[in-house]
């Protein structure tokens, strides 16, 4: 009873956090997960199904070629916003005019509302002769080109706007950790000779690795589940270019009216998901024991 | 004053030798170009929609328009009526600005100085869950407001899915418990020989030492809220709910021409430019604080 007594008032301090935590996070990932081997009519779960749902979106071809995409996604992002950060922290760190001025316009751009950012690029990337730019081509001499409706290309460039919006915000982690180099270690380098390439290789870039590791796996599963952006931008257009997992998931549960297969998808990114996290966590594992 | 240049990997004595003038010269071209990347777009933002029709259309299309008449702002904005998503959305952020500060505050405030039994297991429920990804959650978690299973109430079409979704925010609690624990005990302590009871102590000490953590999660959360989009849109079909991301999302697809466009953009990045300008400091700072505890 005394036990009951003394933990009552701090328990009921922190029970609000906790229904809403298990409304929100745990009772959805629960049943999502039971659900998605259920058949259901609207919303409502009817009858067990097995392994149906998953056949079905496995059978489906449209789901390998947004695999792929989504893997695409994954790929030019870390080919055009992995490093980019990385070096922005690094340049940040040297500069000693104006810092504060490249801080505060880098970052900028991540202040500003996720719909603003993609409706901005949208109209930058705009096919006609409005866009911002193809009015820079004109001022070369180019015609106009499609931007967005460019199959090939269409990832990319949704990639790009996302960098343009984010790597400012990324640098500054880096820029944060960049504070706790020691200058002995630069100064000792400096009288063995090193050129600046050499310092930031063999001790800038090293201090950074853990956090480096951290920012790559954030990035990889933050960018696989991508849905919001190729919403807006392109509607997974054109022709299903742009689609992402995430955004069949939606369109499965909220367009189609088969929210089973949306869970389904959600299940298979799921484990995609936690597989590559259990690899960070081994990976970072063996580089803090060494 | 000569500026020092012992802060990165340069040094004064690099500064004299031309190779590292050079690299020193690139690194800031290089920023300069970056800014400007960062700045072109935001700035035909400001421009584009100044335009009339006439000049939308012309070719070759110019970056400049012909004037900028003010009176254009005022004009598009009660035509549009846009300050009907202003009041929406700040009734949706500022409630889930306050269900995360109050709900998570207290969350955090309990695990870190009250620690009442089934802390620890909580504390590593909550990192387990921050982390597991949450793939599948959205169609139950649509379920749930769509019939509130307690009730059996439907929750569509109002802000308390918004505000309950802010209140289960892991990351606050965390970053709240961490600011806990750098409250040293003698200050408690000391409060607590003078007699001054939980609450006593809880208003007169933690609360005022808590101002820093309260307004850095304030921000961050109002930023992210008035940015909202998808469950805005998901749960909210009631046109006169309508908020700012959803609005602008909805316009895409409508006939405006492209003035109108760069206007509600520029109406609805506002508030954040507001909070960014006034709280720069904080934010830019606050960053490092999530960055190196969170």
């Amino acid at each position: 009873m005394r036990f009951f007594k003394k933990n009552f008032s701090a328990w009921m301090l922190i029970i609000p956090a906790l229904i809403c935590i298990y409304y929100v996070i745990i009772r959805p990932q629960i049943t999502g997960i039971t659900w998605s081997f259920y058949n259901m009519q609207g919303y409502k779960v009817t009858t067990f199904a097995g392994l149906d749902n998953y056949k079905r979106i496995l059978a489906d071809n449209q789901f390998y070629r947004t695999l792929f995409n989504t893997i695409q996604y994954v790929i030019w992002s870390l080919v055009v916003g992995f490093l980019l950060p990385i070096m922005i922290a690094v340049m940040l760190n040297e500069a000693v005019h104006m810092r504060n001025t490249f801080k505060f316009l880098l970052y900028f751009p991540s202040v500003l509302p996720g719909v603003a950012i993609t409706l901005l690029w949208y109209m930058v990337y705009s096919p006609d002769a409005s866009g911002l730019l193809n009015i820079v081509l004109s001022k070369f001499g180019f015609a106009s080109y499609t931007w967005l409706q460019d199959e090939n290309w269409t990832i990319l460039y949704i990639i790009l706007s996302m960098t343009w919006a984010s790597a400012g915000a990324t640098a500054l982690y880096y820029f944060a950790s960049l504070q706790g180099v020691s200058r002995e270690l630069y100064e000792a380098a400096t009288m063995d000779g090193a050129g600046f390439f050499k310092r930031m290789w063999h001790i800038t870039l090293p201090h950074m690795s853990g956090i480096i590791l951290l920012m790559f796996v954030k990035q990889i599963i933050g960018v696989f589940s991508i849905m919001e952006q190729p919403m807006q931008m392109t509607d997974g257009g054109p022709n299903g270019a742009s689609l992402t997992l995430g955004l069949l998931s939606y369109r499965y549960g909220f367009v189609n009216g088969r929210p089973q297969l949306a869970m389904a998808v959600g299940v298979v990114m799921f484990v995609i998901l936690m597989v590559m996290t259990c690899f960070y966590y081994a990976l970072d594992k063996k580089i803090s024991d060494n | 004053m000569k500026k020092s240049f012992n802060k990165g990997i340069l040094s004064d004595s690099d500064m004299k030798k031309p190779s590292g003038k050079l690299i020193y010269g690139i690194i800031i071209a290089l920023l300069v170009v970056m800014s400007i990347i960062v700045v072109v777009p935001v700035l035909w933002l400001l421009l584009a929609g100044f335009k009339d029709v006439q000049e939308l259309y012309e070719i070759p299309a110019k970056f400049f328009p012909k004037k900028i008449e003010l009176a254009k702002l005022w004009r598009v904005w009660n035509e549009m009526k846009f300050y009907r998503f202003y009041i929406n959305t700040f009734i949706m952020a500022g409630g889930a600005v306050a269900a995360t500060v109050v709900v998570d505050g207290l969350a955090g405030y309990t695990l870190s100085r009250l620690r009442p039994a089934g802390s620890r297991i909580i504390m590593t429920l909550l990192f387990a869950l921050m982390l597991m990804p949450g793939t599948m959650r959205t169609v139950p978690l649509y379920m749930t407001f769509k019939s509130f299973s307690i009730f059996k109430i439907s929750l569509l079409d109002s802000f308390i899915p918004i505000w309950i979704m802010a209140a289960a925010d892991i990351f606050s609690i965390i970053m709240f418990k961490n600011f806990f624990d750098g409250i040293s005990d003698s200050l408690v302590e000391a409060a607590t020989i003078d007699g001054a009871g939980n609450m006593k102590i809880f208003f007169k000490i933690i609360v005022p030492l808590s101002v820093p953590i309260i307004m850095t999660v304030a921000i961050f959360s109002f930023n992210g809220q008035m940015g909202q989009f998808f469950w805005p849109y998901l749960l909210i079909g009631d046109q006169s709910k309508t908020v700012l991301g959803v609005q602008l999302y909805k316009m895409k697809g409508g006939n405006y021409t492209q003035d109108y466009h760069m206007l509600a953009i520029l109406f609805s990045i506002v508030p954040q430019v507001v909070v960014f300008l006034v709280f720069q400091r904080f934010i830019i700072g606050g960053v490092n604080v999530g960055g190196v505890k969170g």
